[in-house]
């Protein structure tokens, strides 16, 4: 693991957040070790963390059940340490009500401006349900690293959702809203709103795979004991036009895509209302991902589906490093316990970060230089 | 107690803790600071009234922008809120009348066309003699689908109809953009396609 310098976390502060009452870590740049017993207490560390870069609980966990039992409001906050500037980061996450966000003591009133502030790649053993789940994972996956690259996305995506989420209420109430007279007046504007910011956003998806595809190829060559043919489709089912039935050629330009969309939308009309929902857009979209021709989701082993797991995040690590020119905090929860010798050595010789936070319960792999060694007992944690 | 905390926490903004923090400030309060408060509440309530031809706040049936006769009769900006007025009138960029849908189309909120001054709206526009209509409605996704719905509508009635030029903060609030940006975005406004 090399430590090239750059952007690290050099004090993370925690109130009242899971099992935490008060505790605070002075961490260096290099490998963090967090180790104790099993428990909560290592992972929610870097749970803590990761919220401040992701707006999120990385184990996908409702803010609420972050909060520590009996209390209204949990506090993280970050001190990042950057060779431009320092910033620091505070989180308070209601029990009920709005969170607050506050970046270098001025409040962030959306969620999506604190993107950027702090960049992570994020390891964990969820990260299986990245090639075993459903499609909306693997959206998930491209739609944050396209808002990390480039943060124009995260207001794309955000305006995306809430399209869909007026045009489902609609379609739901029969194409009016409280209204006898409308005549499909106001579904036609969603229309539009659906296809220009579904456009945009399947126009910034596909250039994105596009890009990073070769990247992600490359990850899995290096970290796979013995590599096949790896390959990846595009596909929109709702897509009734386009140079093949269901897929989209990547090289299309919004505009085409939005013809794609409008032409899917006049397909699709009576269905949708049918349905009362909205059928046509990137929010149905699948990235299929096969191995030696065989479908990765339910047709590879185990072991490959973990591997290719990790090339999806080691070739993202890097795709947000290329576009910065500096590597983002990497994060490993308990990751090496579900890995063999051979993937873990493999795994640790490819990454590059200026810090990262490792937990674990099990030894390190042969190679880890550690920095600080975190110790986590009794809803304490300390640097040893 | 109770029911004065469940009146204060169904205002917006005010959360179960601060609804409950305000009842215990009004009842340490001495009782005249407390009555000027209610009686404050009521009187605002049976003086002010909506604008007979705006549909803005008024004292009477019509606003000071609505009674004021040197204002341009012909130009008319769309506003969802009162609020908005106060911050198109802190630029002095626009001399015109005004016009508050109160509100925006938001069917998640069960709120359509029929819900908001839309056809007071037009009403006005056939009647007065308004040559351009200023969709000013919010940068965002509700206020970007009233002005697309309002423009098809006004569009084909033969008069000018323009939207405020980008610039502003998009997914924000028109009362939070200050002078300068909303006043550039008035400067900018340009022409809606049919
Ligand atoms: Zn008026």
């Amino acid at each position: 693991m090399e430590t090239p310098p750059g952007t690290s976390v050099a004090r993370v502060e925690l109130v009242d957040f899971r099992c935490y009452e008060s505790t605070h870590l002075d961490l260096p740049s290099g490998v963090t070790v967090i180790s104790g017993d099993n428990g909560e207490g290592k992972t929610s560390i870097l749970e803590a963390v990761v919220w401040c870069a992701l707006g999120r609980s990385f184990r996908g966990v409702p803010d609420a059940a972050l909060v520590r039992a009996g209390q209204e409001e949990a506090v993280v906050r970050t001190f990042i340490s950057a060779p431009e500037r320092s910033r620091k980061i505070e989180v308070g996450l209601r029990r009920t009500g709005r969170n607050k966000i506050l970046l270098d003591g001025k409040a962030v009133p959306r969620l999506r401006d604190l993107i950027g502030a702090l960049r992570v790649t994020v390891f964990a053993p969820d990260d299986l349900a990245l090639i075993k789940g459903g499609p909306a994972g693997r959206r998930t996956f491209i739609d944050e690293l396209l808002t990390t690259i480039n943060p124009r996305f995260s207001g794309v995506r955000a305006d995306y959702e809430k399209v869909v989420r007026h045009r489902n209420a609609l379609l739901r109430a029969g194409g009016r809203v409280n209204s006898q007279s409308d005549e499909g007046a106001t579904l036609e504007v969603f229309n539009q709103q659906l296809v220009a910011t579904g456009s945009e956003l399947l126009e910034g998806r596909l250039q994105l795979l596009n890009q990073i595809f070769p990247e992600v190829q490359l990850a899995y060559r290096e970290l796979a004991i013995e590599p096949v043919v790896l390959e990846a489709d595009y596909v929109c089912d709702w897509a009734t036009s386009g140079p093949n039935e269901t897929g989209l050629s990547q090289t299309l330009t919004r505009e085409e895509l939005a013809k794609t969309m409008r032409a899917a939308l006049s397909a699709l009309a009576g269905r949708e209302r049918e349905r009362g929902t909205t059928l046509v857009g990137p929010h149905r979209d699948e990235w299929a991902l096969t191995l030696a021709g065989l479908e990765s989701r339910s047709q590879a082993s185990q072991g490959e589906q973990r591997t290719l797991a990790l090339a999806l995040r080691l070739a993202s690590h890097r795709a947000v490093a290329a576009a910065f020119g500096q590597e983002p905090v990497l994060v490993l929860d308990d990751v090496f316990s579900e890995l063999d010798e051979y993937r873990s050595a493999a795994l640790v010789e490819r990454l590059a970060a200026p810090q990262t936070l490792i937990s674990t319960a099990g030894p390190l792999p042969f190679g880890v230089e550690v920095a600080a060694r975190v110790c986590v007992a009794n809803a304490t944690a300390r640097v040893q | 107690m109770q029911t004065l905390i469940d009146e204060l926490g169904r205002l917006p903004g005010i959360g179960p803790k601060s609804a409950q923090r305000i009842a215990y400030y009004l009842l340490k309060s001495p009782a005249e600071d407390a009555n000027r408060l209610a009686g404050s509440i009521t009187e605002a309530k049976a003086r002010v009234t909506w604008c007979q031809r705006c549909f803005s706040i008024a004292e009477g049936e019509l606003c000071a922008y609505c009674q004021d006769d040197r204002r341009d009769s012909t130009s008319l900006c769309v506003v969802e809120e009162p609020r908005d007025i106060v911050a198109i009138e802190r630029t002095h960029e626009f001399n015109g009348r005004y016009h508050v849908l109160q509100g925006a189309i938001s069917p998640i909120e069960g709120i359509g066309p029929e819900q908001l001054r839309v056809k007071e709206l037009l009403r006005r526009v056939e009647s007065e003699e308004v040559k351009e209509v200023i969709l000013a409605t919010n940068p965002n996704i509700e206020g970007e689908a009233t002005a697309m719905y309002l423009g098809r509508l006004l569009t084909p009635l033969g008069i000018k109809v323009t939207r405020l030029a980008s610039g502003l903060p998009v997914g924000g609030d028109l009362e939070y953009a200050d002078e300068v940006t909303l006043g550039r975005a008035f400067e900018g406004r340009r022409e809606v396609e049919a």
